[in-house]
């Protein structure tokens, strides 16, 4: 059984990763009085890009497998985490450890693939993407971190439901205030898609990727979005928690969809910011996330 | 307060035997000076103190008659409503002249024009380099020289590459274009960073130069181009058009009926609207806030279907001619004008309250792009770009053209220093088009609106005029010339001061900025190149297949 909540886990992750994405920019065309692109769009973008060729300037091995590295270690946290409140076959042999380093591991292998492929503009995204992660990583390790000195465990699990075993205290609502202050930041969308940022550095350090291996950073991209949404349902929404495994996944998908709507009108709602200013918004995040942590520490 | 008479007095009382001639032009408003080439530096020097706003140069090759090159610099006194051209001459077979780029720096583009294009040689240019010629085209065949036809293809020259300015050390290149997303047309900056600091840029740019000056002196005749000055730009068209036919009007002295001078006012200022609106969207689209590009392109797209009622096309009017325009405003259409107008003032309305609201907006534009009043004067910087930055220029209100002088409008200027003020000026400025173009409609005249001549137009006569284009002031200078073609004709549009004073505003902002700050002087690079698109030679388009364009591409 276990080993089904995983794959249950991974497909239902797989399957429809690129509809919220699609939904995304459904909602923001909406804002922007457009017609938009089909729902289903995402999907035809990945079937369209996995039929095209590789062109790679010169295929040096990291840049060719970098793209395959950032989707494996998002496909592995997502086996990892317990969605629909079950625990997967793989829960027992990892920790929250092992997640923030799997998802450390996406952020690498694109600023591998972008410095590797030696373009101007692929560099300059590539440091971009390690200052974010350098700043905004914490935010989601703190999160994890709250749940595990509650139940005093490392456990995946656990450390994810024991964030709010003991109720909405204190330094739990500072922790939601913070997650989806750092949201849009997770997920790379605006204010916070400085990384890419078409207008500036041309999609950054996914310039020179083309065909399957571009689609493979798309997937990886659209699935670590909706893994942050499906964090915070199952870390701050335990009331989703049911008797029937099918209907709480339900209702968490519900909540992802909401989570999706507030990423799509802040997104479509602000400008992109700069780097430096990005920088101090973090800082301020960081900063609030270690009260919270500091909270929980006694018990408030 | 100098008068263009006590101007002329204190240079004729200090330079005596050096000017050759001064005349006074076109009901005191144009000073004409000819001069000596041993004092130009110091004469620009001196109108530049008295408070001249240093315009463009015109060089121009006068072979034929008096075996020399001449060259004609520009300057007006806004505040004062006159303008001073100071020409000077240098024979043929050596054209050499005082560069006057280091004291006026907005000198250099025109300077460098004429060496690539005439051969001139400046001393004491601080970058002689080439700046409109392909880099391909062979040394020493000047394309503007009587003796070029204007279709001469010369064989290509080999090895050749336009050699970048030095990196500062420690900074790195990113390249930007000639084809990037933050560029509509292709130009190419070299922009030096040290990390995310900008540190520098060098620009390569004129690679749509088509030659249209060339063209429209040697192959039309006065009255066609109007539709090819229309397409020096997509956006103001009618800016040029107006520009070239005020221009010849004023040197043939031809009067256009009073009626077509409000049509004109109108046409201008739905222009204005258009242009405004869109540059709204696009810097939105620069900062990477899509929501305000969609919304102000879906207000503008209101302007295009007016345009289409009134003159049959979207953009690109056709309207007007020399003599007047070519449409007349029946009642009805002046009624949907006035519908549509108010509209676009409410619509403005809504997305001004929204933009000066927003922190996040005001995050990326105060203080990006920061220029000092002294800097943007030192530039002969215009348009918004300078009244975002405490300069009051505008030509409408300070050379009055068409039907401006009977207008009542204020001109926003603020003192914000960045591209936040270019911002609130373009959309202030909505507002005053729409109360310009009610009133126009209001006071407007009845009467022809074309005033057909028939009488030659007098040769050798110079005139220069200037139009408010929505993002700058566009400068033409006619040179009337016989077989009813204009001698020499010199385009200046807006983009070309303003560029020059991008390396200025780029400095020590971050690289993140590069769009928003090259976006917020709304460069038109086809204005600067002066682009004609169109097959003259055979007068239709040839579509090319992708196929054959494949093909031809890889014949290279």
């Amino acid at each position: 059984m276990k080993i089904l909540y995983m794959i249950i886990n991974v497909l239902l992750f797989l399957a429809l990763a690129p509809l919220f994405e699609g939904m995304i920019r459904k909602i923001i065309a909406k804002v922007q009085s457009r017609q938009g692109p089909p729902l289903l769009q995402p999907y035809y973008d990945l079937l369209k890009l996995l039929g095209k060729e590789n062109m790679s300037a010169d295929g040096n091995a990291a840049f060719r497998l970098a793209p395959m590295i950032a989707f494996a270690s998002i496909v592995s946290v997502i086996a990892f985490v317990p969605f629909g409140f079950q625990e997967g076959f793989l829960g027992g042999y990892a920790d929250i450890i092992t997640v923030i380093y799997l998802l450390t591991m996406g952020g690498v292998s694109v600023m591998l693939g972008a410095l590797s492929s030696k373009n101007t503009f692929a560099s300059m995204g590539a440091s971009r993407e390690m200052i974010t992660m350098i700043m905004v990583e914490p935010v989601l390790a703190m999160t994890l971190i709250i749940g595990a000195l509650k139940v005093k465990s490392l456990g995946i699990g656990a450390s994810i439901a024991g964030i709010t075993a003991g109720g909405y205290g204190w330094s739990v609502v500072l922790m939601l205030a913070v997650y989806l202050m750092a949201l849009q930041a997770f997920v790379a969308r605006q204010p916070f898609d400085i990384t890419e940022a078409e207008i500036e550095i041309l999609e950054g350090p996914f310039i020179e990727y083309s065909g399957p291996n571009y689609a493979l950073f798309k997937y990886y991209l659209m699935l670590k979005q909706m893994f942050y949404a499906a964090l915070f349902a199952m870390v701050f929404v335990p009331v989703a928690r049911t008797e029937f495994y099918a209907l709480t996944v339900v209702i968490q998908l519900a909540i992802v969809a909401l989570v999706f709507v507030l990423i799509s009108l802040l997104a479509s709602t602000n400008p992109r910011l700069r780097i430096d200013q990005a920088v101090r918004y973090y800082t301020a995040l960081i900063f609030m996330a270690l009260c919270a942590v500091g909270l929980s520490v006694y018990g408030i | 307060m100098p008068t263009l008479e006590s101007i002329k007095n204190r240079l004729n009382e200090k330079y005596k035997k050096d000017i050759a001639g001064s005349e006074t032009l076109y009901g005191d408003t144009q000073l004409f000076l000819d001069i000596r080439k041993d004092v130009v530096r110091p004469i620009c020097n001196d109108i530049i103190s008295e408070g001249g706003r240093y315009l463009v140069s015109v060089g121009h090759d006068d072979g034929d008659r008096s075996g020399t090159l001449g060259l004609i610099h520009t300057f007006s006194f806004d505040a004062d409503h006159f303008k001073v051209m100071v020409k000077t001459a240098a024979p043929a077979d050596n054209p050499v002249f005082d560069s006057i780029t280091p004291d006026i720096p907005n000198a250099g583009w025109s300077e460098r024009e004429y060496i690539d294009l005439l051969g001139m040689k400046f001393t004491g240019h601080p970058k002689p380099k080439r700046l409109i010629l392909a880099d391909d085209w062979p040394e020493g065949i000047h394309p503007l020289r009587k003796e070029v036809p204007y279709n001469l293809v010369p064989p290509a020259a080999e090895d050749v590459a336009y050699q970048l300015d030095e990196c500062p050390p420690g900074c790195s290149v990113v390249p930007v274009g000639p084809f990037h997303p933050s560029l509509h047309e292709p130009a190419h900056f070299a922009v030096f960073v040290d990390g995310e600091t900008i540190k520098g840029c060098d620009y390569r740019g004129f690679m749509t130069h088509r030659g249209i000056e060339k063209l429209c002196t040697t192959q039309v005749s006065y009255n066609e181009v109007p539709f090819i000055a229309e397409r020096i730009c997509g956006i103001c068209g009618s800016v040029h058009a107006t520009a070239y036919s005020q221009v010849v009007e004023l040197a043939a002295g031809i009067k256009i009926p009073r009626r077509a001078d409000f049509i004109r006012t109108i046409m201008l200022e739905i222009e204005r609207i258009h242009s405004h609106l869109l540059w709204l969207g696009v810097a939105g689209h620069l900062i990477g806030f899509d929501t305000v590009f969609m919304q102000a392109w879906r207000v503008r797209e209101q302007v295009m279907w007016l345009a289409e009622k009134i003159t049959g096309n979207r953009k690109t009017y056709g309207m007007i001619v020399i003599g007047g325009v070519r449409r007349d405003l029946t009642p009805e259409l002046c009624d949907d004008l006035l519908k549509v107008v108010a509209n676009i003032e409410k619509e403005t309305m809504t997305i001004h309250r929204a933009i000066a609201g927003d922190t996040a907006v005001h995050k990326r534009t105060k203080g990006v792009g920061a220029l000092t009043r002294e800097q943007v004067v030192n530039w002969s910087l215009v348009g918004p770009v300078a009244r975002a930055r405490n300069v009051d220029i505008d030509a409408r209100r300070d050379h009055p053209y068409a039907a401006y002088d009977e207008m009542k409008f204020d001109v926003p200027v603020v003192d914000t220093m960045d591209v936040w003020g270019t911002v609130l000026v373009r959309i202030l400025e909505i507002y005053e088009a729409v109360k310009i173009i009610r009133q126009a409609v209001e006071k407007m005249p009845g009467g022809p609106v074309l005033y057909e001549f028939h009488d030659p137009i007098p040769p050798m006569k110079h005139a220069i005029t200037q139009v408010e284009a929505p993002r700058g002031e566009a400068v033409h200078y006619v040179i009337t010339g016989e077989e009813n073609r204009a001698e020499r004709w010199r385009v200046r549009a807006p983009t070309y001061p303003n560029l020059q004073g991008v390396p200025a505003m780029l400095m020590n902002n971050q690289f993140a900025d590069f769009p928003i700050i090259v976006g917020s002087i709304d460069p038109c690079f086809s204005c600067t190149d002066r682009v004609e698109v169109v097959d003259m030679r055979s007068g239709k388009a040839s579509v090319i297949g992708s196929g054959e364009l494949e093909k031809m591409s890889r014949k290279r």
